[in-house]
């Protein structure tokens, strides 16, 4: 190993052409997003430098304060509701005792396979005011509560956010079983012989033993929220108006059907701030509390 | 055997990612459709013999234009009879006028011009392409698009258009970018007259009749307006035919920077579409209904009602016969009924098939553009059952334009204003902002106010 790591020339040369993709494909796009959102651009030419002006248009900008309250609430609902049963399941499907664990295992995961552009026509059928499914099973069991689902300006946000918590709810739950499979069966044999019933060992060992599977799930899901854009597209254009609009749309709105490249590239950049702070914040709140401790030279 | 197994994998894997990876343009075999060509193609061979011949001196063959080889790469509209058999009919035209001249045809994305957009900024656009007019301005500033006024004198395109035409043939500043097939087009209001009929209703004439229509179609379950609100352009050209009645210059006037929103006209016309909505005008699924939900619904006589372009009195008439009239558009009251009837929504652009400057064949695809736009025009007067064409063309319909369309032909030269398709918008903002706001005016509990609010600001943008 020590011979590995002295061999610098072999590192350099084995990692320079995943450094080299890295940097055209990803850190050089998103240098420009950040150069030309101080410009007044329209996609072609190069534009002419505005300075902040962008930046002052958008916190000026109302859509702006809408897309900001819809990533809110877009994220809170699908981490809950993803985390949760995500949870959930995984504590089932991992119980040796549970039946047909391997068929509800696939079941979960099926969603997840599925083409995004598929699963929001899939719900646009049942959320339909007029011929969904939903309406139809109201009115079949004697519920006089149809709705307009996706024409509500209040609800449509948390109706395409039950679509993304639905699909990716299985992502989740894939990780926590993995989480789960790779916790010793010792610390449940203790747990036994302690006199823990199922539900105290997971809450005693399993949950606290997830926590960086946490970590990683409450990432994805809080950026994810925050960053959504397929559902709001297929199903409802950003509508009615403008109440389930977020960032990317706002950018996708300013940049191609405005032609105002660089007021997009600032809602862009905007973005890219907020899920680095939310993924820099996530990792203070989950910092190792006891290795923080030893570095401020605890000794007991 | 595992690791030849894993390393055949890898170069599987490795080897589908880059099937992607092919020519973005399609050869796209279109249907045929039968033509009586001969006549037309002489004539346009006659008319057209001042077309320079550039690449020989030599007489070329009767009914040919140009023996020059290219295969030249054209972005069109093809999805559905009104843009497949226009097209097909210029190609067949083409394969005799320009026999060496092959199409590659790549169909036009419904993206807003966003494709267009990419492929400029990468230096691909294609030899032709459909481009509508707030692209125009944009290409314009970044040099992606060919000034066409000699090709359209040479070409003789520039005598051909009607007088009528000639605001969507020059750009503002005078130039020519696109050589335009449609005409001017108009919202029409259809309406079922055997529904209307059977529950004892009038043709509205003014908004307190409509609103009695309305209540008289949702008692006897039939959606009084079949409405695809989930594409912008119908519910502003639905706000434009309610503002025309108290300002004709409509949205017009607002792109062009000649009004705002919260002058009277735009005001009342926010609270009556509020007001209409309210009272149930369209289906409930609205804001997601697509055009072919919509159109189904007023075909298959779930619908009163239906607003839509002049285009589709061809698909109503073969749908509906008899049935199916279209309305002039109801009113605040009966003297501006009667004094509005001949202000019209709708309108058209300088905009058409444009050309690539940079192309390898720049100036044989100028003139193959206009080629293709007169063709389009013929076949549009051909087969579509329209005569709003931009170009004059010396051919008969097949078959008797439908009745709706002699009854709007009869009027046409006593329309007194019209304004403009959202497509023909060049302020794109405001273009942008009017499509989501009257999209969001299809929810009851959005408020006129705040349309008009929304509305302003991006004016001001």
């Amino acid at each position: 190993m020590k011979k590995f790591y002295s061999n610098k020339l072999a590192i350099i040369i084995f990692t320079l052409p995943a450094l080299l993709i890295f940097t055209v494909m990803v850190f050089y796009p998103i240098t420009q997003v950040f150069v030309k959102s101080f410009y007044d651009w329209n996609g072609l030419g190069s534009g002419t430098f505005i300075g902040f002006g962008n930046y002052v248009k958008l916190f000026q900008d109302t859509v702006f304060q809408i897309s900001n309250k819809n990533a809110f609430i877009f994220s809170a609902f699908i981490t809950i509701f993803q985390i949760t049963l995500a949870t959930f399941f995984a504590l089932v499907v991992s119980n040796k005792r549970t039946k047909g664990r391997k068929l509800l295992r696939i079941a979960y995961f099926i969603p997840v396979v599925l083409s995004v552009t598929v699963v929001c026509q899939l719900w646009l059928a049942v959320f339909n005011a007029d011929t969904g499914l939903l309406n139809a099973l109201f009115k079949a069991v004697g519920i006089n509560y149809q709705q307009n689902w996706l024409s509500d300006r209040y609800k449509a946000i948390f109706v395409i956010a039950f679509v993304n918590a639905w699909q990716w709810m299985g992502y989740q739950f894939a990780l926590m079983m993995a989480g789960i499979k790779s916790i010793p069966d010792d610390y449940y044999e203790a747990a036994r012989i302690d006199g823990c019933t199922t539900f105290q060992a997971h809450r005693r060992v399993t949950i606290p033993l997830l926590k960086e599977t946490y970590k990683i799930c409450l990432i994805i899901s809080v950026t994810g929220g925050v960053k959504a854009f397929t559902e709001m597209f297929i199903m409802t254009k950003g509508g009615p108006g403008n109440s389930t609009y977020t960032l990317t749309y706002l950018m996708y709105k300013a940049a191609f059907r405005e032609f105002r490249y660089g007021y997009g590239m600032a809602s862009a950049s905007i973005l890219v701030l907020e899920c680095l702070a939310i993924t820099l914040l996530l990792n203070w709140l989950f910092r190792n509390k006891e290795r923080q401790g030893y570095k401020n030279g605890k000794t007991s | 055997m595992k690791r030849v197994m894993a390393l055949t994998l890898s170069l599987i894997l490795c080897s589908t990612m880059f099937m992607g990876c092919g020519s973005s343009t399609k050869d796209e075999t279109a249907t045929t459709t039968t033509t009586t060509t001969t006549a037309t193609t002489a004539d346009t061979a006659t008319t057209d013999a001042a077309v320079a011949d550039t690449t020989t001196e030599a007489a070329l063959p009767e009914g040919v234009l140009s023996e020059e080889e290219a295969t030249l790469r054209i972005y069109a509209q093809y999805s559905d009879d009104d843009t497949k058999v226009p097209y097909d009919y210029a190609v067949k035209q083409l394969a005799i006028a320009y026999p060496n001249v092959k199409l590659d045809l790549e169909v036009q994305a419904q993206d807003d011009g966003q494709k267009l957009m990419t492929y400029a900024a990468t230096g691909n656009l294609p030899d032709i392409y459909q481009v509508a007019l707030a692209q125009i301005e944009n290409f314009k500033e970044s040099g992606n698009i060919m000034v066409l006024n000699d090709v359209a004198k040479s070409t003789g395109f520039t005598d051909k258009v009607y007088d009528s035409a000639k605001n969507i043939l020059y750009n503002e500043d005078g130039n020519i970018y696109a050589f335009p097939y449609a005409g001017n087009e108009y919202v029409v209001w259809y309406y079922n007259k055997a529904i209307f009929e059977k529950y004892g209703v009038e043709v509205p004439t003014t908004y307190d009749e409509l609103l009695a229509a309305i209540d008289t179609f949702n008692k006897n379950d039939i959606t009084p307006m079949a409405m695809f609100g989930s594409e912008g352009w119908i519910t502003a050209a639905f706000y434009d035919v309610l503002a025309t009645r108290w300002d004709a210059g409509g949205i017009a006037k607002l792109d062009n920077g000649q009004g705002t929103a919260s002058e009277d006209a735009y005001k009342n016309a926010a609270d009556m579409m509020h007001k209409l909505v309210s009272a149930g005008i369209f289906q409930d699924s609205v804001s997601t209904t697509n055009y072919d939900q919509a159109s189904q619904m007023f075909l298959n006589g779930e619908a009163a009602m239906f607003l839509n372009g002049q285009w589709y009195m061809t698909d109503a008439t073969t749908a509906m016969g008899d049935n199916v009239d279209w309305m002039y558009y109801p009113s605040y009251d009966a003297a501006s009924y009667e004094s509005g009837k001949m202000a019209w929504s709708g309108g058209g652009a300088a905009a058409g098939y444009a050309v690539n400057p940079n192309s390898e064949h720049a100036q044989l695809a100028a003139e193959v553009a206009a080629f293709i736009s007169e063709k389009y025009c013929e076949a549009k007067v051909l087969y579509r059952g329209t005569p709003l064409v931009a170009v004059k063309v010396d051919v008969q319909p097949e078959t008797e334009f439908p009745a709706m369309m002699q009854k709007l032909q009869a009027i046409l030269p006593d329309i007194t204003s019209i304004t403009k398709f959202d497509w023909h918008l060049t302020n794109s903002t405001f273009k942008t902002a009017l499509e989501d706001q009257t999209k969001y005016m299809l929810v009851k509990d959005y408020t006129s106010d705040e349309f008009i609010t929304e509305l302003d600001n991006s004016l001001t943008q």
